[in-house]
């Protein structure tokens, strides 16, 4: 048993001490997610990208374990002993994770991506304004719902920062019209849950007009229910995000267009941005410390080209 | 010898249906060695447990220190200074020997905290254990002791309790020849510091040499109190028997026949040094006597393929058999009555049918599906002949009394055609009645061309039932008796040690 | 046939559904019962498998990890068209299969304890899934038909999903094999008294593998229904808490965690239970986040009535008996008399 540990020990000590090895070699910069999900495979490929340009940087993609804050934290305290020289997080949750994010930030340069941390003391937030992407969403139902109509929503985790954004900027833009947001069902990213939300939805609201998805894998489902159902076509459906189920229902047109975030160049940019800062070019960080890449509306008129330039990406 | 400070003057203890003790005295004199004989169900135990304080005496009167009770309470008792070392040891093997010493009684630091004083528990455990002479520090595991180690800790928790009498229930029954004699040297330690013992075994020779005064019951009252050279395991044997033993034997119908089960140079994991050569044969019923712990159980186990043999071989009807597990044994016509009824014999919660087919639920279902009015019938006819008191075969078998359990635990394998029947125990809880059908139950299937094996403690069973006996003695068969040859003293001698 | 508690848990699925039907009568819609009947289908197969494992005294902790590999497995296998889904399906009940024999192995010949065994299965499965797709979703590409196999799994044949006739199929067989057949005879013997069992010359390590076999092999089945259903499969979430479901629906549904208890229509009833919250919480609108208390609070209000009405039933029973005996002597002393 002994004997076991000790050998344990070994290969684990030996192990930290190559990668701590190969870290010091060159200055390394951390890309740190929320958790797994598609949508950080075009952050991905724009760390990729910016690794080509800038080579005298290791670049590193981190997904934490589980999409919990405490998991995450342990892996940015990992980070920063291990000797990285930046770190750009998309926290899992930014409120009331204050203290450990300004912990991390008083160790190494700190930048924030998809959801911001407006309290902490990291140098800038670099992504979309989900408030903004939610008012295109509202745009949206706007010009597909001219007579006005009921809308339902769909959403992982509603208390969560980037759901609330996204939920406000679209009541702010449809508040007035005919449209209405009646309800947000939660499905706590189960998606056997987020079928079944929408099933109940139609079941109990025979004459709903519109269904937002707000996460990439709700209106997917939803395309599904309304299409085993027959309603595909006779229920609008506003959507987020690029997940291939939606881009084809865009395609098609019966998704009447989706909102779509630009994580690639979050990747990118965000990367070059920290390295800028690193060489000391503090005016890269803009007064309000906010860059934000605008997200953009996709409908049927530009669903291919946008197609074709992810491809690019991911293949790329 | 000095005044006694403990007298217990005609003790009596009567249960529902049984004098398990009828006016027994014994007096304790400070540093004094008792040796306390007698069969199983003699009344050692019922007394013993009345000194503790656990069992309240139906009569007499008990004295400690000129004060005089009816009965002692636990808490008394303890005060009085009298002290248990079982024999199932009550210690907790994951702490260390001086925390297992103090247990419930640490020493505490700081205050509201309520910590354990870690030093001070050593430091108190240490002396105990030098007085003992014990070749191990307070702050050993208790996991990583022997047995007789363990002993120690166990003494030396009654000294932490100022013990002034230390009763040890067979406690040599597990230990080796030489942890044995460090044993005796300690209770002799304990003599000269003033301790008494009461010292309880079935080794007449051990108590032969340790004893200053031997009490021997029989049949609850007090037989004989031996004192200096008339203590000799002779005289003992003698005094322990001496009751006249039923009749309850019913010759076989014919004589036995050639061997059904033969054991050669059975080597089980029990002793594996001993090695064992015994055959049953068909008609007979072989009596396997021996004391508790003797390695009578794990021979039925051996035989019945519960545990791996580690040497010899099994015949059975003269072929070699492989029994490596009770399936096989099953399918060779081995089976086994067990000794604990409720935890390896049946399934309490299961009705009375389910348990009577479980051994052979194939011949009562087709193609893997159980057939219930075949189930039903086998059960019923089971029921019929075993004479199973129940309402109905779907009532719980746990609702039955000890008798009726032990007849479906029976009829579980008769209905198969039975070569070899092992029981072990086969009446202990059984009522007297009851008692009497499993015997005559037992001569049927003998009488049937089976050959049976029972492992008994209850001498009058062994002696009133079987045919011809075997003693084992610590992992060997130490002799056989033939039927003529059978008395108490014959079979105790063997059981003891001493080879005829 | 049908025993007490069964029918005490089928009273309270009427009850709850009949308040529920009053708030909103479309819970009684068509197209509400045949989709809450889906989820039934669904979630009960994999129910109906945890029990076989409690029965035998165990439990089964990596169901939602297995649906999840499975489940991604299976969509890879067949949206890339690596294998026909024929054999897509038969690969992965064999890798369940498979799954079911290493726990069943681990637990019955090496002696290591199911809770373990099964926790660190949790752990390895739902890692291996994530590895397997790189962390990325498993998925169908848009317009992507299997028309045979979508119609297999998430089909409806007047109004009644798929899911929930291949339910009752393998709940019938399931309950003929528990209840009827030497192999169940044997299951309820290991997990009442795995000692007697053995000295009943039982192969207790056998049936306890296949007790795993079957559970994992079923659970398998159930992952390729749910992967169709929701025809994409995140791997870090896909399935999480879904043994916590099934470990409900069996406790529910009068199984004991101490084993050798339980009926298959238990079971069935406690996963109906269970589906019908689900299905009340958005109907009723109540706030999605209390999904999980109303469906703790449902289980815990269920399993306490039971454990008083089984109490009451013993303490009357003892009344009867007693007021029995004292007939019985009064009757005697007036014979005397």
């Amino acid at each position: 048993m002994k004997l076991r540990i000790a050998t344990l020990a070994l290969l684990v000590g030996t192990a930290l001490a190559v990668s701590g090895a190969a870290a010091q070699d060159k200055k390394a910069l951390a890309f740190v997610v929320n958790g797994a999900s598609d949508f950080w495979k075009l952050a991905e490929a724009g760390v990729k990208k910016a690794q080509e340009e800038l080579p005298n940087y290791d670049l590193q993609f981190k997904y934490p374990e589980q999409a919990a804050a405490a998991v995450q934290q342990r892996l940015m305290d990992d980070l920063v002993a291990a000797g990285v020289s930046a770190i750009m997080v998309s926290a899992v949750d930014p409120k009331s994770s204050t203290d450990a994010l300004n912990k991390v930030g008083a160790q190494v340069p700190l930048f924030t991506t998809d959801s911001d941390a407006p309290d902490t003391n990291r140098i800038a937030y670099i992504g979309s304004s989900n408030t903004d992407a939610g008012k295109q969403a509202g745009e949206i139902a706007l010009k597909a719902l001219p007579d006005g109509g009921k809308c339902i929503g769909f959403v992982g985790l509603p208390g969560a920062d980037n759901a609330r954004e996204r939920i406000e900027g679209m009541k702010s833009v449809i508040a007035g019209s005919k449209v209405e947001l009646i309800d947000v069902r939660g499905d706590d990213i189960d998606q056997t849950r987020a079928k079944r939300n929408v099933e109940d939805a139609l079941a109990a609201n025979p004459d709903i007009n519109c269904m937002v998805g707000f996460y990439s894998y709700n209106p997917p489902r939803i395309y599904e229910v309304l299409k085993e159902s027959g309603k595909l076509g006779q229920v609008i459906i506003v959507a987020f995000d690029e997940d291939p189920i939606t881009l084809g229902g865009v395609r098609e047109g019966t998704i009447a267009g989706t909102v779509v975030q630009d994580p690639y160049e979050w990747g990118l940019q965000g990367m070059k941005l920290m390295a800028k800062y690193l060489e000391g070019d503090k005016s890269v960080v803009p007064e309000n410390k906010l860059i934000i890449v605008p997200t953009k509306m996709i409908d049927k008129s530009n669903v291919d080209t946008f197609e074709a330039e992810l491809k690019a990406r991911i293949g790329g | 010898m000095a005044v006694p400070f403990l007298t217990m003057t005609g003790i009596s203890k009567q249960y529902p249906g049984v004098r398990a003790l009828d006016g027994v005295s014994l007096a304790v004199a400070p540093g004094e060695v008792i040796g306390l004989v007698g069969e199983n169900g003699a009344g050692k135990s019922t007394l013993m447990k009345i000194l503790g304080g656990v069992v309240e005496p139906s009569g007499g009167a008990i004295d400690i220190d000129g004060e005089r009770a009816d009965r002692l309470s636990v808490n008394r008792s303890m005060r009085a200074g009298i002290a248990f070392v079982h024999q199932e040891l009550n210690l907790f093997d994951n702490l260390s020997v001086a925390a297992n010493i103090f247990i419930g009684r640490e020493p505490l630091r700081g205050g509201p905290l309520r910590l354990i004083d870690q030093a001070a528990l050593n430091r108190q455990a240490a002396p105990l254990l030098k007085q003992l002479g014990a070749d191990f520090g307070p702050e050993a595991s208790v996991a990583s002791l022997s047995l007789a180690q363990m002993q120690l800790v166990e003494i030396a928790k009654a000294l932490s309790l100022q013990a002034r009498l230390v009763i040890m229930d067979e406690p040599t029954s597990s230990l080796t020849a030489s942890e044995t004699e460090r044993l005796l040297s300690v209770v002799r330690r304990l003599k000269a510091d003033g301790v008494s013992t009461i010292f309880i075994s079935h080794r007449l020779a051990e108590v032969e040499h340790i004893a200053d005064r031997v009490v021997v019951l029989r049949d609850g009252r007090t037989v004989a109190e031996l004192e200096g050279a008339a203590i000799t395991p002779a005289t003992m044997i003698r005094h322990m028997i001496g009751r006249e033993l039923k009749t309850l034997y019913r010759p076989p119908a014919a004589p036995p026949g050639e061997p059904i089960v033969e054991l050669r140079d059975v080597r089980t994991s029990h002793r594996p040094e001993q090695t064992i050569t015994l055959s049953i044969r068909r008609g007979e019923i072989l009596g396997l006597a021996g004391l508790v712990g003797s390695g009578r159980t794990e021979l039925a186990r051996a035989v019945f393929g519960l545990d791996a043999l580690v040497g010899g071989e099994i015949r059975i009807g003269g072929v070699p058999a492989a029994l490596a597990s009770p399936r096989q044994a099953i399918d060779s016509g081995v089976y086994l009555v067990p000794e604990d009824r409720k935890r390896s014999g049946l399934i309490l919660d299961f009705p009375v049918r389910d348990n009577v087919t479980l051994a052979n639920l194939a011949a009562c279902a087709r193609l893997g599906m159980i057939d219930a009015a075949a189930e039903e019938a086998a059960a019923t006819d089971q029921r019929g002949k075993l004479d199973i008191r129940c309402a109905s075969t779907a009532v719980k078998a746990g609702s039955l009394s000890g008798g009726n359990q032990q007849k479906v635990v029976l009829a579980k394998w008769l209905s198969m055609a039975p070569r070899v029947l092992i029981f072990d125990e086969p009446t202990r809880g059984i009522d007297v009645g009851a008692k009497g059908e499993i015997y005559r139950l037992m001569r049927d299937l003998s009488d049937n061309g089976a050959g049976i094996l029972m492992i008994s403690s209850d001498m009058e069973e062994v002696i009133g039932v079987s045919d011809r006996v075997a003693v084992m003695h610590e992992g060997r068969i130490s002799g056989f008796l033939e039927r003529s040859q059978l008395s108490e003293q014959n079979i105790l001698s063997l059981a003891v040690g001493r080879t005829n | 046939m049908i025993n007490r508690k069964d029918l005490w848990l089928l009273v309270l699925i009427l009850v709850v559904g009949a308040v529920v039907a009053i708030i909103n009568p479309r819970f009684l819609s068509p197209i509400n019962l045949s989709n809450t009947a889906n989820l039934i289908g669904l979630f009960g197969i994999f129910a109906v498998a945890q029990a076989f494992v409690i029965i035998s005294g165990g439990i089964e902790l990596s169901v939602g990890s297995i649906i999840a590999l499975l489940g991604v497995i299976f969509i890879d296998l067949i949206a890339n068209g690596t294998v026909n889904s024929g054999v897509g399906i038969v690969i992965v009940v064999l890798i369940g299969c498979l799954i079911g024999f290493v726990h069943g192995f681990l637990i019955a010949k090496v002696g290591l304890q199911p809770f373990v065994v099964t926790l660190c299965g949790l752990l390895i499965y739902r890692g291996v899934a994530r590895y397997y797709t790189d962390e990325a979703t498993a998925g169908f590409p848009f317009g992507a038909s299997f028309p045979t196999l979508e119609w297999l799994t998430a089909g409806r044949f007047y109004g009644v999903p798929h899911s929930l006739i291949a339910f009752a199929i393998i709940t019938i067989v399931m309950a003929v094999v528990l209840h009827r057949s030497v192999f169940g005879r044997y299951l309820y013997a290991v997990g009442k008294n795995e000692e007697a069992a053995r000295y009943s010359g039982i192969h207790t390590s056998r049936i306890i593998i296949a007790a795993y076999v079957i559970c994992c092999g079923l659970t398998a089945v159930a992952a390729i229904f749910i992967a169709m259903y929701t025809r994409s499969i995140s791997p870090a979430s896909h399935g999480n808490f879904y043994e916590l479901y099934a470990i409900a629906a069996a406790v529910l549904g009068g199984c004991s965690l101490r084993g050798g208890e339980g009926s298959i229509l238990g079971v069935v009833l406690g996963t109906v239970l269970l589906q019908v919250l689900q299905n009340l919480v958005n109907l009723l609108g109540i706030p999605s986040s209390l999904n999980f208390a109303v469906m703790g609070s449902v289980i815990l209000i269920g399993v306490l009535a039971d454990q008083e009405f089984s109490r009451r039933r013993i303490a009357g029973a003892t009344r009867r008996a007693s007021r029995g005996a004292e007939a019985a002597v009064q009757a005697a002393g007036a014979n005397r008399g």
